[in-house]
């Protein structure tokens, strides 16, 4: 069962009274994305991942194309998906003078909750994103991570099936992150929430999403598990070598390798093959005088995939 | 949507716009400061030309009706305008709720402060200047009344399409707008004293039915046949009008990607 069925989504920006430009956001991008998934939507700045949540959460009209959200359709019937979504952005914001409690308490009743019901759930969402110590503070008040915390308690305000993450951990310090990521696989383990998720951070998306879109350009470029992800965009695996002396200058233009780096005392050399490679270049570097003193063969870092993709 | 819903999506805004007001210094301005100062204004000027209790009524009563509407329809727009400032916009509209949950809201607490302002300043007209706002009796004064709040809320729905079509550029709307129809719906002036065409357009407006109807009782005959019946009748065509208007900027704002650019 289909959580979001996309079909050739097309948005284009107009701007300008007099000299109308015209600047395409989205150019056919079709996703399928099952119920109790956790989606990543990854790409570089400006490659239309934000325009496409927001079509996908109802807060902008495609201009072509064929969107179903939750079984209905994001066009005729967006008033009955709005009451079983919710969105969260990395860089939100509300009220600068209202406290925390105030702020749930409002986007609450705005889903019809009242009375005990929505001062439970305000306390419960207070208590479950470790705001409650803080719900007397104006927002204004609030630090970055608290901030975020806090528009992640506003999108679970009416338990939704289906929530946009929009860069949830953006700006944040790692370990406020690693918990807001805890929470967020909490939340589709303990509820069988389906997430959509955009983030810049790859560790983020291999570490929750079970699938992946890469967007470019308004277009889906590839989509698949990071697994696949890193199969399809064949860039090769990766040999990570330390050695004494720790240079060898000459392995970047050896046979098969694509790219050398240097990370941490160590030399990661990209190959095209490494069955192949790695009998070749222990013998070059045996001949060199070099001692290796450990190596690793793994496949490419998702980020190594997000670099070829956006090159 | 159930009807509890439905006004627990009113109360919302309407509470929020009450916390937002309680904790704002500028607002207590709004309904205490410009409020007294007009009828001190006002009422001093026709001490200074000795004119009658009935034409010091009559210029009262634009001045007093002029902060009520103003007041009132300042929190209407700022219901959005709040939104707009802290670009928190798109939240809202991303809920399941209609525009008349948030006009509907605003408006509560816009009447309750426009009555503020309005027993504020009818108070000071009595004690400095003798001027009677129940004179005319507790009905002709809570038609008034609603009259101001029903234009009030027509223009400020009108003011919020306007921030919706074109962003926080449109904010001065908010100031402007009401000024403009208070001046045409002849606040200080009978509307016969406008040129012909401007005088038509008064007609158009239904703070000029209300307004003629109210000082029909302070001895200045009224200029037309059925004034509240008509008021009520264009208020409600209107409050349909920019209700309806509001809906097409959302929309188109949920179209151009307004929306989103007035949350970034």
């Amino acid at each position: 069962m289909l959580a979001i069925d996309a079909r050739d989504v097309v948005k284009t920006f107009r701007s300008g009274v007099f000299r109308r430009r015209a600047t395409a956001a989205l150019s056919g991008v079709s996703l399928a994305v099952p119920r109790g998934a956790i989606f990543g939507v990854l790409g570089p700045n400006g490659a239309g991942k934000t325009t496409l949540l927001s079509i996908l959460a109802t807060l902008l009209i495609p201009d072509g194309g064929q969107v179903t959200v939750l079984g209905h359709d994001v066009r005729r019937e967006a008033t009955l998906i709005r009451r079983r979504l919710n969105m969260a952005s990395g860089n939100a914001s509300f009220l600068w003078n209202q406290r925390p409690a105030e702020i749930l308490a409002f986007y609450g009743r705005l889903y019809g909750l009242s009375g005990r019901a929505l001062r439970r759930r305000v306390d419960d969402l207070l208590e479950l994103c470790e705001l409650t110590a803080y719900r007397r503070v104006a927002y204004n008040a609030l630090s970055t991570g608290f901030k975020q915390r806090l528009a992640l308690a506003k999108s679970l305000v009416n338990d939704p099936e289906l929530l946009f993450l929009d860069e949830p951990t953006l700006g944040l310090d790692p370990d406020v992150a690693a918990r807001l990521r805890g929470r967020i696989a909490d939340l589709r383990r303990e509820r069988g929430m389906t997430i959509v998720l955009t983030t810049h951070y790859m560790r983020e998306a291999e570490q929750l999403c079970d699938e992946i879109a890469f967007i470019k350009g308004g277009r889906v470029l590839a989509r698949g598990t990071a697994g696949e992800l890193k199969r399809q965009i064949r860039i090769g695996e990766v040999i990570a070598f330390r050695l004494d002396p720790p240079a060898a200058p000459w392995l970047g233009e050896a046979a098969g390798v694509l790219r050398c780096v240097t990370h941490d005392g160590r030399i990661e050399c990209t190959v095209d093959e490494a069955e192949k490679r790695l009998p070749e270049l222990l013998r070059r570097l045996h001949d060199e005088g070099a001692v290796v003193r450990d190596v690793q063969v793994r496949e490419p870092e998702l980020e190594e995939v997000f670099v070829e993709l956006a090159r | 949507m159930s009807w509890r819903a439905e006004a627990v999506a009113v109360w919302a805004f309407a509470l929020r716009n009450l916390q937002m007001a309680s904790r704002n210094v500028f607002l207590i301005f709004e309904i205490l400061f410009w409020p007294v100062l007009g009828v001190l204004m006002i009422g001093l000027m026709t001490s200074f030309l000795r004119l009658t209790p009935e034409s010091t009524a009559f210029l009262l009563i634009g001045q007093i009706t002029m902060s009520t509407v103003h007041v009132c329809q300042l929190d209407v727009a700022y219901s959005v305008l709040y939104d707009v400032w802290s670009k928190s916009i798109k939240h809202g509209f991303l809920a399941p709720i209609g525009v008349h949950h948030l006009t509907l809201g605003s408006w509560l607490v816009g009447m309750l402060r426009g009555l503020v302002v309005f027993a504020l300043a009818a108070a000071l007209g009595r004690w400095t200047f003798g001027f009677h706002p129940l004179q005319p009796g507790v009905l002709a004064l809570a038609t008034f009344l609603a009259g101001c709040f029903l234009t009030a809320w027509v223009v400020s729905v009108s003011v919020c399409a306007l921030i919706m079509l074109l962003g926080a550029r449109a904010e001065t709307a908010a100031w402007a707008c009401v000024n403009f129809i208070l001046v045409l719906a002849g606040i200080y002036y009978p509307i016969d004293v406008l040129p012909g065409p401007v005088a038509a357009v008064a007609m158009a407006i239904p703070l000029t039915y209300f307004l003629d109807a109210y000082r029909a009782h302070f001895g200045f005959p009224s200029s037309f046949t059925a004034p509240v019946a008509t008021g009520f009748a264009l208020s409600a065509a209107y409050a349909a009008l920019s209700h309806w208007a509001l809906w097409a900027a959302v929309r188109h704002a949920r179209r151009s990607g307004l929306l989103l650019k007035m949350s970034e």
